[in-house]
Parts: C-alpha cells; structure tokens; sequence
C-alpha cells in the first residue's frame, strides 16, 4: 500500500518539473495537420480567375446534400473563371457539412478544398450557411490595386493560414472579414423555398379607393 | 512481248481519238452487231457466258450483276465509274485518253443490254482533259446517231452524259458515286437497298468500270466463249496493269490474265531500276496488301493473288525495291486515307487520323513499341467495322507490312529517325 | 432458315408475319421488318447507338450498335438490320465488347471532354455508353486535339458546340426527314467533318428546340438552359404542354422550385415526341413572381385579406343572394379553356344544378350547330387519310406541332397535303383533293363553319373526317363538358339555350345581369378587356378564382387564389378529345386548396349533396362515372361522342 502511493507520488514529482500539455485556448492555439479537413477553401488561378467553373460535381458527390451551386456564363469580355462557366452562387451549410472531403475529390478543377479552420461555431443559424463571397481566397493582386477579376470581390483571407502569427486570434480576423461582407447580395438557400411569405401582390388600396 | 493486247490493240493509232479515226479500226461496229445480232436478254447472257469480272478493283461477275436488276422496273441507269483514284492507278485515264470512243462504245451496249436510256459518265475531277475529250467524243457520237434516239435504226435509244467530279476518292464507291452524280454530299449509302434494286434517283442502276465497259465491244465481236478462254478458269480476258514504282519501263501493259507477275515485271518493265533488287510490291494498288519477292510466280489471276493474302485490286502494281522503307510508305498511304476519309463513320473518320498520327510517329522514330501494338489493335478495330470499304483498306496495307516487316517496324520504335532511310543513305554514299 | 432446321425445329411455321430470332440465347418472335436493334429493346438487352434514333431511318454511321451474326462474315449494325427468321445474334461476346471500345476510344479522340462545363453532363450518351462500354483509357499518345469552335449561337435558342459533336447525323436527319427543312449541314470531310449551318446562317425553324434533344452529346444545346441546372438537380413531372390545344406530352422539369425546361415525353399518338419552339420556350412564363396569394372579399368601402373559409362563405351567401334577389338567370358562370377537365366538369354541374342558370359558357363567340364530329380526326388517324386539307394558315399557327404530323403522313405514307386559304370555297376544296379517298380535313375554330360547308362538299369525293384546332390547353375539354350555353355535357342539346360570354358580358355590364361566376385565368376574355372591365365593376357580385393580378383580380367581390398549370393535379382534354393528366410539379403560390375542392365546397354550401371530397382524383372519377366518354377514355384515350364510337 505505501509503496504504491509512493510510486505515484515519485510520478506526480517527476513530472512537476516539465511544461504541462494543456494549451490555453483560444488565446493559444495549436497548429492543426496539413491534411486537417475544416472549413472549405475556394481556391484561384495565379491571374486572380477563380478556379471553380460550377460543374457542380461537389454537390452531386456530397453525401449530405450541404452544397448548392448556382452556373452563369461568363462574359468573354470580363471572365470570371476561364471558359465558358461560372458559379454565380456557391453556398455550404457548414452544419449540415460531415467534412468527408469528397468535394474536394470530385473537383475536376481542384477548385475546392478543406483548409484548417476548424472553429465554425456561430450565435446566428443563417451564418453558418457560407456564400462564395466568404469561401474565396483572396488574391495577391488586390494588394497591388489590381482590377478585381471576380465581382464576389477580395474574400476570405484564407490562404498562408500558417502565416499568421499563432496569437492573432482568428476569430478577429473573422470578424474584419464579415464587416466586409453583404449579406444582401449573398441570398441563403433558405430564400430559395416557397415564396409564401412574400406579401400579397394586390394592392391594399384598390378596393377602398373605389 | 508477252503483252496481249484486245483493248490497247489500236491505241497508237492515228486519229484514234475521234469517231473517224475509231470507225476506221472497225469501230461501232460491234455496236451494229450487237443490235443485229442479239435480243437485251441475249445480250446479258452473252456477258454471263463471257465471264467477265469487274475491273474497278472487286472483281465481282459483271453478268451476275447485271441480273440483279428487278424486272421491268423502269427507268433504270447505267453509271461509268471512271473515278479513278486508287493510288497507283491510271488504266482508266489511258482507256480514255486513247480512245475515248471504245467507252462510249461499250457503254452504249451496256445500256442496250440493261435497256437504260440515260447512261452517265462519272469521271473524277482532276481529269479535266479526258472529260474534255469525253464530251467532244460524245458530241461527235451524237451527232453520227450513236447517241439519242432511235440508235443505227434499232429503235432503242440512249442518250450520254458525262459528269466531273470534284475529286473525291470516296466517289469511286458506287453508291457515294450515286450520291454525289444527285448533286449530294460525296458519301456511301447505307447497303441495302443495294444500288440495282434502288441507286440514282431511287431507280435501279448499275455502275460498271471504264476497263469492264471497254472490254464489251471485244465480247459482243469476238463472242463470250472466246473471251471466257481467254485467260484462266475464274479470271478470263485480259487486264491492263499500271505499273510504276523502283522499275525501269513504268507504264500499262495489257496483260492475259494468268501470266505470272515476274513475266509482267521483267519483261514489260524491264525488272526494277539501277540494278537493284525488289523488296516487296503491291498488286492491286495502294489498297491491296503487300507482297513479296516470292510472290512474284504467281499468276496475274484474281484468285490466286487472293490466296497470297491480297488482291488485283484495280490493277496497279507498285514495286519497291530494297532501298524502301515500308513504314514510310504505309505513312504516305495512311495520310492519303485520312485525307480521304469522307468523315461518315466513325473509325474511318477517326481510325485514319489516329493511324495516320501513330504513323508519323513511328516513321519519325519517336513512337514505342507499346503504340506500335496499339497501332494493330487500332487497325483491328477499324477493318470490318466501317461503314464502305475505305475505312477497312486504310488498314490493309499498313497490317500487312506490319506482318511481313515486322523487325522493321519495330526498330523505328525509340529510334528517333527512320533507320531504313539511314542505312539507305549510307548505302548510296 | 437453315438454323432453324438444324435445331431440330420444324421448318414449316405459321406464316403469322414474325420471324424468330434469338438474342445473346434469348429467343423472341418478332413482326418481319423489325431491326434488330428494336427486336434486342424487346428482348431487354441494350444494345448501344448514336446515329440510330427511334423516329428516324437508320444511318448506320457511329457503328456502336455492330453485333455479331451468326453467318455473316462481318459484325453487323443492329439499327439497319432487319431481323430475318433463324438468325443468331449475339452482343455479349468478347469481340462486341471490343468493338464498342474501340468505337468509343475512337470517338473520344478529339472530344474535348469538358463535361464539367457541358450542360449535357448527366444525361449524355456518350458519359453514358463510356462509362458502361468504354475502355476506360486512350491510347493515343497526342494530347493535342482538333480543336472546332465553341459556343457558336445557331438561333435565339440555340448553341452549337462543334467540338463536343460526334457527327451522328441525327440533327440533319431531323431536318430532312421530320421537318422537311434544311438547315443543318456537313462541311468539310473525314476527321475535319463538322456541323454548321450553311453560309452560317441562323436557324428559322420553328421546331429547333428539339434538336438538343435529338443530340446524343452536347454539341447541340438549348440557350435557354445554358448551365441552368445539372439533370440530377431536375425535378421532373410529367405534364401536358400548357401552350396549346394540342396536347404534346412533356416533362416538366424544375429546379429551386421554378419550371427550367420542357423536356419532350414522347407520346407516339399526340406528339411523336417533337414539340414546336412556342411551346418548348414557354416555360418561363410559369415562373413569374406575379400572382394572386391571398383569398380577398371586397364588399362597396373595403378590401380585406381573409381565410378561404371565410372567401368560400362569402361567395355562397352573395351568389346565393344575387339569385334571390334577381333570380338564378341573372348569374352568369364562364369557365376557361385553361381550367382543367375536372374543375369544368364541376363549375358546369354547379351552374346548372345548384344555382340553376343556363347562361354558361368559357369564350366569348357563339358556337351554334357544334357536334362531336368536329373533333372525329385522331392526331395518328392523319396518317392514314391519302388526302389532307388544311384551311387556312391558322390551324398550324395554332397548333405547330400539327406540321410535323402532316409532314410525316406525306413522307412516310406519300399522302397529299393541300393548304388552301380560309376562304377557299367548298368547290375549290372539292376540284384539289380530286381522287381521294379517305380525306382529313383540318381547320381552326374560327373557320368551323365554313369547315362544315367544305366537308359536305367533300363528302362527294370521299370519306371526310374533321379535325377542329381549339383554343386553350382545354378548350376541348371545355366543350365536351358542356361550357357552352347551347349544349349540355357531351354536345347534349339543349331546350333553352343561355347567353353566350360576350352577352354574359354585357349583360353585367348593362346591369340585366348581377352576378358572375367564373374560373380563370382566361385568356379569351382577357383579350377583351375593355368589356371585361365594365362588366366585373358594374356587377354586384363577382365571384372569382384567378392567378394572375388582373382586371378581374382587382375587382372580384370575392377573390379565390388559383392554381397555375404545374400547381394542381388534372387532366386537360386535346384536340382530338385525349385526355391526358397533368400532376403537380412546383408547390403552389398560394396556400388555399386546389379549385375543385373549393368549388365542392362552395356547391355544399350551396345545397348541394354527395360531391364528394373535392379530392382532383375524386372528382376525376365522378366525371369518369357521369360521362361514359370519359369513362372509356380513362387516361390517355380518346374522349368521342359520335355515333359509332358510343356504339
């Protein structure tokens, strides 16, 4: 008996010297793997085009339903990926999202990938739903006053994650990025259900003017 | 001389060309016969006895295809194939340019037998001087009453046209032959309806060969009988042979079928050039499959040339000697395929392209052996699939050199230049 | 026949007009003259094609479809060969497999292969037949492809890809054998060969829309649905073209909730599959964002948002009370050649049973002396009449699909089209179809009368069958159920005729008549809307179901929402008196119950007993039960009313 609680003192002894493992976050953080698969990251050509083309081959192999793609054509003129397709929308219900990775597989263009923010916890249900505005990486070109290839605009920072100084809390950063962002030009799926809510289209008045 | 000549016997001779210097040599004459002496139906039959085969490169009994028109279907035509295109081949465009009046000649007795009263001449584009020389023949033949109404007082009537070309080798196949004389895209149609049950304008129509049409005056004349014994049991009469290639004396040389090829070669043209040896020939023009040195005991017979793993063909022989490089040539005949290639079906369209680029590659000593194998599957997978027989003789050639040379294929894989015209070079140096 | 006497079977079969052929060792007996293409179909073996397309005569171009024929040296095309007694087919051997790999290796050597971005992605033969037959590689060690142009506009409707063509032919084959148009050529030749338009010029047709649907692959692409949606994302609901009376079966397609396309369903005895640009492109007007949400009650000082509940009461006490006041004949009731069979079927039952007025009609002019044989010509029948009479431009106008049929029946059956002016006179009509025999003669609504004058005279040099184009994607139905004021259900005359809808009209708008029923949207009467405004203001009671924001939406007493075409179960009734289904593909606009079970509750309300739950199915089978027409025809057949076919 005594001998064992001395055996587990001697542990608790040796230990009391090294640095503990814990890891005050979030003011700390630790680095995740290089193949961690968190929030998607929608990626660019080195010219600033975007590489999605809106195949929708991500939707048609996720497992979950969680993405919603929207095509245009591009004007020749003023392209915003190379070709003739575009997506005008792209949404991911990031709650909805199991992080499978198979969007990423399907990508014919490797468009798309899961990149290693992890923390997508939100007070507001709706926000969870990410646009194209909030998903695309920025571009270096914009630093450099270049004309925006794309109408979405710069998007979020989401390249060189390893850059960033480990104690600038991300979430700050998020919260630089959403001031930037419109939600009224970014529609929600949710918009896209049936139009019951939208008011009545006859005139109020017309009977009573009569 | 081992040449026999019935066709060629008065070429040479002055003023053959026009209907004069041709009625001088007994010409129209056996049109005359052919009315006196015989009935259509008699006519037919006199052409099955003679045993006759088609001399455009099938080799198909001209009689029996003559039967197969259905009775008493009226207007029926008789088309001319003189579409000449096969590479290595110019028989028809010497029948022509000799004289052009043994054609019409035959080709009017041809109609009388099928009971046709508007027979074409379809003569390929580039041949513009022999279709000059056509139309002004066909002028004098009308206006000796050869041609259009009441023929020589037989009561049957024919009138002639000749038409050009725009210079398509899918023309010669009878049926784009059709299509493109209906003003229509140059392209085969779709077998059956064959051509003698619904062809021009959805009438029954024969096409025959310049040479078959040629040798009709000679058969009514001399009697099927003669002709049939001229020659050999399947193969009678005569044929003319364009020769050319690595040889001293190119040119035709009408032959009697059954003659051996060596006789052709050594005697007609004079054995292949500057002393060298011959390393292979293709009897039947750029079509047929290659043969060699060994092969040249073989009679001049459709048959036998059949057994050996080719064909008469058209009758153009093209010898090489051993200074060629059979992957050289099968390049130049594959690219004159994908040039070709009327673009109907699919691995004819595709099939030449991808075997003509293979090709290149080959010759060029960048191919592997990994895509030389290919290049066969490619070929087996497009001979007997296509649509006409273009698609499956692109390959024939290519296969068969593969098969017979084959150490020499595979030494251009990885060679980075063509090995045969190296080893050429230095032998001439 | 050799075959089958060495396997013992005796030679001598009945001559029934088959032939046995045996598939992959499946043995059928199939009509003499099926391909073998059509004969595997049968046997439920697929067999591959491209160039080969049901409607069409075969080509024989892509050579995907060869087999192997026992006794025929070389593979053989299924499309264009005919199936002959005795013959040995087989498609599972390892030589078939090779040949449809090497067919599709050859095919995707200069396809570009830029599925993620073609529209056709999804549905494409050529994704389709790789993926099942392919070889799954290419050897082809050039990576460079002929390159063709991309994204050429051929029309307003339509986009050409010439690299993604596989030159199947099928598009110019439309034009030579369905349409008799030309305007899709071959330029070029062998591995250059492309599809274009001659002079490049834009196409005029008025039946393009089906060429991307005749295209095996994405070269030929509707401009209207340029990356609109992937197919997986379709939401698909087999419908009827609401565009006209003809009645062209389609698939609705829909996605986020709005129609995207209309996809042809083919129905051999209506459309033969093609559909004319008209109805094709109209889609979108289905998608409008204009429509009537709420159920709305005015009476002279207000305008109040209500519950249905409370719309259907309100409508059954003023209707009820119009009638009181003034008498039932005071009501005036219009359906619309829009509505469906089962919705008429229950408004005629409601006007002239409950509320007891005989002044019912769905458009505006007369139509005296109607009778069944008007519509006695089937769509198909046109085929086998030798003579054809089209009397005036209108009927084609009206129904365009109809030129394709007569086309057919004049390339395929060599009979006589004659398209003479409307005002071509019945001896003129007699001297041009001179030597028929079986005559079908074509004509609109409008000439009806005329078309009647010309059909006896016809009746001197053959047996004539009538054809009568209507109006409305169920103006047939309409009159077969008795929106009419002179005839009853089933063209039953009538003792007292009522007024038609223009005097219905200006009877309101007079003031001798008070009250108004109707079922809407109704396009004939919105073409006259002058008249319609001041008969739905000048009426004291105005009952009525509409969709769209109107004239008579704004000043209806009472405001039902209506359903659109895709938001309500039915069926609408053709020319030719088919009746067909439609199904509900898109939620509907507003939240109030379809029109039938409204109208059933509003006739309960009324006082009327035993109509059941107002279910569309329910009500489908009431009518089935009270119009034996309707009861024959059940889904899909023909509705007819003339002797022979009662008989």
């Amino acid at each position: 008996m005594i001998k064992e609680i001395a055996k587990g003192l001697a542990f608790t002894l040796k230990k009391m010297g090294t640095h503990p493992i814990t890891v005050q976050y979030p003011e700390e953080q630790k680095p995740v793997s290089p193949r961690h698969r968190g929030r998607h990251i929608l990626h660019r050509y080195d010219n600033g085009l975007e590489r999605c083309i809106g195949c929708e081959l991500c939707a048609a192999a996720c497992p979950v339903g969680c993405i919603y793609v929207l095509a245009a054509e591009n004007d020749p003129k003023a392209p915003i990926s190379p070709g003739e397709r575009y997506a005008e929308r792209y949404e991911i219900n990031l709650m909805r999202c199991i992080y499978c990775g198979y969007c990423a597989e399907a990508c014919p263009t490797e468009a798309i990938t899961l990149g290693p923010r992890f923390e997508m916890a939100d007070y507001r249900r709706e926000r969870t739903v990410v646009t194209k505005a909030e998903l695309l990486e920025s571009w270096p070109g914009f630093a450099q006053g270049q004309r925006p290839p794309s109408p979405v605009g710069a998007g979020a920072d989401q390249t060189g994650r390893e850059d960033l100084d480990p104690g600038v809390r991300p979430r700050a950063a998020w919260a630089a990025q959403e001031n930037t962002l419109d939600h009224q030009t970014a529609p929600h799926p949710g918009d896209l259900g049936v139009p019951v809510d939208v008011p009545t289209v006859i005139e109020p008045g017309a009977g009573k003017t009569k | 001389m081992a040449e026999y000549k019935l066709l060629t016997k008065d070429f040479g001779a002055d003023g053959l060309q026009t209907l004069k210097g041709y009625e001088k040599v007994g010409g129209y004459q056996a049109l005359r016969d052919a009315f006196k002496k015989f009935t259509p139906e008699t006519l037919v039959a006199e052409v099955k006895t003679s045993n006759i085969r088609g001399r455009g490169g099938a080799g198909f009994p001209t009689g029996m295809k003559w039967s197969f028109l259905p009775k008493d279907v009226f207007p029926r035509y008789l088309c001319c194939n003189a579409d000449e295109s096969e590479p290595g081949c110019f028989k028809d465009r010497y029948l022509i340019d000799e004289s052009p009046h043994q054609l019409i000649e035959g080709l009017l007795i041809a109609s009388y037998a099928l009971q046709v009263n508007t027979s074409f001449i379809y003569i390929r584009g580039e041949y513009h001087d022999q279709r000059l020389l056509l139309e002004r023949a066909t002028e004098e033949a009308r206006a000796a009453g050869y041609i259009g109404k009441n023929i020589l007082g037989s009561g049957f009537d024919c009138d002639v046209i000749v038409h050009g070309g725009a210079g398509a080798y899918i023309c010669g196949e009878e049926t784009a032959l059709i299509e493109s004389l209906e003003g229509l895209r140059g392209q085969p149609r779709l077998k059956p309806p064959f051509p003698a049950i619904k062809g021009l304008y959805g009438q029954p129509t024969v096409v025959n060969n310049v040479e078959t049409l040629c040798n009709l005056p000679h058969i009514v004349q001399r009697g099927g009988e003669w002709f049939k014994a001229l020659g050999t049991d399947k193969s009678a009469g005569t044929r003319v042979f364009c020769c050319s290639g690595h040889i001293n004396r190119p040119g035709n040389y009408e032959m009697k079928l059954g003659t051996p090829i060596r006789e052709l070669l050594e005697e007609e043209c004079g054995g292949i050039w500057r002393g060298q040896s011959l390393k292979a020939f293709q009897p039947g023009g750029g079509s047929m499959q290659v043969l060699l040195p060994q092969h040249l005991d073989l009679p001049l017979d459709m048959n036998a040339v059949q057994e050996a793993g080719s064909s008469l063909g058209a009758g153009a022989m093209i010898f090489m000697d051993e200074t060629t490089c059979l992957v050289d040539v099968s390049m130049r005949l594959v690219d004159f395929y994908r040039h070709e290639s009327c673009g109907k079906c699919v691995p004819c369209r595709e099939g030449t392209y991808f075997e003509s680029e293979l090709m290149h590659r080959l010759e060029a000593g960048q191919a592997t052996l990994a895509e030389l194998a290919s290049l066969a599957d490619i070929c087996s997978n497009m001979d007997g699939r296509c649509f006409c027989p273009l698609g499956d003789t692109a390959t024939w050639f290519v296969m068969s050199a593969y098969k017979s040379f084959r150490d020499e294929f595979e030494a251009h894989c990885g060679a980075g230049r063509c090995p045969v015209r190296a080893q050429a070079t230095a032998l001439v140096a | 026949m050799t075959a089958v006497a060495e396997t013992g079977t005796p030679p001598e079969q009945p001559d029934d007009g088959r032939v046995g052929i045996s598939i992959d060792g499946r043995e059928l007996r199939v009509p003499k003259g099926t391909l073998v293409l059509d004969a595997a179909t049968e046997a439920g073996i697929h067999i591959p094609i491209y160039c080969a397309h049901p409607k069409m005569d075969p080509v024989a171009v892509c050579r995907m479809c060869l087999v192997n024929i026992e006794k025929f040296p070389k593979p053989q095309p299924a499309c264009a060969t005919v199936a002959g007694d005795g013959m040995v087919v087989r498609t599972n051997i390892p030589e078939v497999t090779k040949i449809r790999e090497g067919m599709l290796e050859f095919l995707l050597l200069n396809h570009p292969l830029d599925c993620p971005v073609c529209d056709r992605g999804g549905e494409c033969d050529l994704q389709d037949f790789t993926f099942r037959y392919g070889p799954g590689i290419s050897r082809f060690p050039i990576t460079e492809k002929v390159h063709f142009k991309k994204a050429v506009p051929l029309s307003e409707h339509i986009e050409l890809d010439q690299e993604r063509c596989i030159l199947c032919w099928r598009c110019v084959r439309y034009y030579d054998e369905i349409t008799g148009e030309k305007e899709i050529v071959l330029q070029q030749r062998g591995v250059d060969t492309l599809v274009s338009t001659f002079d490049d010029r834009q196409l005029q047709s008025k039946f393009q829309g089906n060429l991307p649907e005749v295209c095996p692959v994405g070269a030929l692409t509707h401009r209207k649905y340029r990356f609109v949606s992937r197919p997986w994302d379709l939401q698909r609901t087999a419908s009827v073209c609401p565009e006209c009376s003809y009645g062209c079966n389609i698939n609705a397609d829909s996605r986020d909730f709005e129609v995207r396309r209309f996809a042809s369903r083919d129905n051999p005895l209506v459309d033969d599959m093609w559909l004319c640009d008209r109805g094709r492109y109209s889609f979108d007007r289905w998608n409008t964002s204009e429509r009537v949400r709420r159920p709305v009650v005015r009476s002279d000082d207000e305008s109040r948002d209500v519950t249905v509940a409370e719309a259907i009461t309100q409508a059954a006490r003023r209707l009820r009370e119009i009638a009181e006041e003034y008498g039932a004949a005071s009501i005036g009731v219009l359906g619309s050649s829009a509505s469906t069979n089962e919705e008429l079927f229950l408004l005629e039952r409601l006007a002239r049973q409950v509320i007891g007025t005989p002044h019912v009609d769905h458009q505006l002019e007369p139509f005296d002396g109607i009778s069944a044989a008007e519509h006695e010509l089937g769509i198909a029948e046109i085929e086998e009449c030798d003579t054809l009479i089209v009397l005036g431009a209108d009927p084609e106008e009206q129904a365009p699909v109809l030129t394709l049929r007569l086309y057919k029946a004049e390339r395929k059956k060599g009979a006589r089209v004659i398209r003479l002016s409307s005002d071509a006179t019945a001896a003129d009509a007699a001297i041009a179809a001179s030597g028929a025999t079986r005559i079908g003669l074509i004509a609109d609504e409008t000439n009806r009368a005329h078309a009647a004058a010309v059909a006896t005279a016809l009746g001197a040099v053959g047996s004539v069958r009538r054809l009568t184009i209507t109006r409305g994607i169920n103006g047939r139905g309409a009159k077969d159920l008795g929106l009419l004021p002179n005839v009853g259900p089933a063209y039953a005359a009538l003792a007292e005729p009522g007024k038609n809808g223009r005097q219905i009209l200006e009877g309101l708008a007079s003031g001798t008549m008070r009250g108004l029923l109707m079922l809407g949207p109704n396009p004939a009467l919105e073409a006259e809307s002058e008249l319609l405004e001041r008969a739905v203001r000048k009426a004291a009671c105005v009952v009525a179901f509409d969709t769209r924001p109107g004239i008579v939406s704004r000043y209806a007493t009472v405001l039902i929402p209506g359903h659109a075409v895709f938001e309500k179960a039915g069926s609408v009734t053709n020319v030719e008196g088919r009746v067909q289904r439609i199904r509900a593909g898109l939620p509907p606009a507003s939240a109030t119950p379809v029109e039938t079970r409204v109208l059933t509750t509003l006739a309960g309300l009324m006082g009327a007993v035993g109509w059941g739950s107002g279910d569309p199915l329910a009500v489908n089978r009431l009518l089935r039960d009270e119009s034996p027409a309707y009861g024959r025809a059940g889904n899909g057949g023909r509705a007819l009313f003339t002797a022979e076919a009662v008989a």
